[in-house]
């Protein structure tokens, strides 16, 4: 039986990807069963989130020469 | 295979198919392509800044580069990978090899090498969430759905000032970036397990730090 310390580790490591398949199917069923394991998950998700709506306001700050002139720089 | 190689990029490009980041890091650049990079070809140059200039703009401003530190960076990251392609020779997607400039540069201006401590005190922080038996002492509460995107985005930029160096590149590699744990092991040199403990530390701090912000408490 996985515990929710084990769970919410796998989850949080983000580990579960490369997890054997049994594993992976004990934490599905103990997600299923589980409602503050799926709200640790909720909270995991939700952070990743917001970094990337942060990430997203970022991505637009160089100005529109941002590229030419890593070119220009390149070609010398 | 050509089919999908860079000239097909090219193409894509010009019959006005966005030609973005995550594309290249499943093509690998084939011979002609770096070619043409080797020569400096300012189309070739051009179209692998398209694709990835803002991407590592991103990651260096997300690792906490000011504006004009992250443009220099990412100038750098270039003209290094330029000068370097022989060493490059399509043995990694090129967007990995990328960041892994980024990271030894980013190293660089720190003058230091990030070391990652064996433990860290939040580690206790989150063993402390658990009784004996690995269950739920103080159970984590479902996150705000009326939070804003603006407001969380505001929220989560004090929250990763809290992190060491090396947690805040793997969780903005991880998590923004969605990059694999093999890649971004690659890329900062540290194994796959570590890259879980860093992964896992920075979203501890994380979680935390949105909490003390009143961030998915319970009402
Ligand atoms: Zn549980």
């Amino acid at each position: 039986m996985m515990t929710c310390k084990d769970v919410s580790t796998l989850v949080s490591t983000g580990g579960l990807s490369d997890a054997p398949l049994v594993r992976r199917l004990a934490v599905r069923l103990h997600l299923a069963m589980c409602r503050h394991c799926r709200a640790f998950r909720r909270q995991v998700e939700a952070v990743a989130r917001s970094a990337r709506a942060a990430a997203a306001a970022l991505e637009v700050e160089p100005l529109h020469d941002f590229e030419s002139n890593i070119v220009e720089r390149l070609r010398q | 295979m050509s089919a999908a190689g860079p000239a097909n990029i090219t193409e894509a490009t010009r019959s006005g198919r966005v030609w973005l980041g995550m594309m290249e890091d499943v093509v690998p650049l084939d011979d002609a392509y770096l070619e043409r990079l080797r020569r400096r070809d300012p189309e070739a140059l051009r179209s692998i800044v398209d694709g990835q200039g803002r991407r590592l703009y991103r990651a260096a401003r997300g690792m906490g580069f000011s504006k004009s530190e992250a443009e220099d960076l990412v100038q750098d990251v270039f003209v290094t990978f330029i000068e370097s392609i022989e060493r490059f020779e399509g043995r990694a997607q090129v967007g990995t090899w990328l960041f892994g400039i980024l990271h030894h540069k980013s190293q660089e201006r720190w003058r230091t090498v990030v070391r990652e401590e064996l433990n860290d005190p939040v580690d206790q922080v989150f063993e402390s969430q658990f009784d004996a038996r690995g269950s739920w002492i103080r159970p984590p509460a479902a996150p705000d759905q009326h939070v804003g995107a603006r407001e969380a985005a505001d929220a989560i930029r004090d929250c990763v000032d809290g992190l060491s160096p090396l947690q805040r590149e793997v969780f903005q590699l991880r998590q923004v970036e969605e990059l694999s744990a093999a890649d971004v092991s690659k890329i900062v040199g540290q194994t796959i397990t570590h890259i879980g403990v860093l992964l896992h530390r920075a979203r501890t701090k994380l979680r935390s730090c949105l909490e003390g912000k009143g961030w998915g408490r319970s009402r």
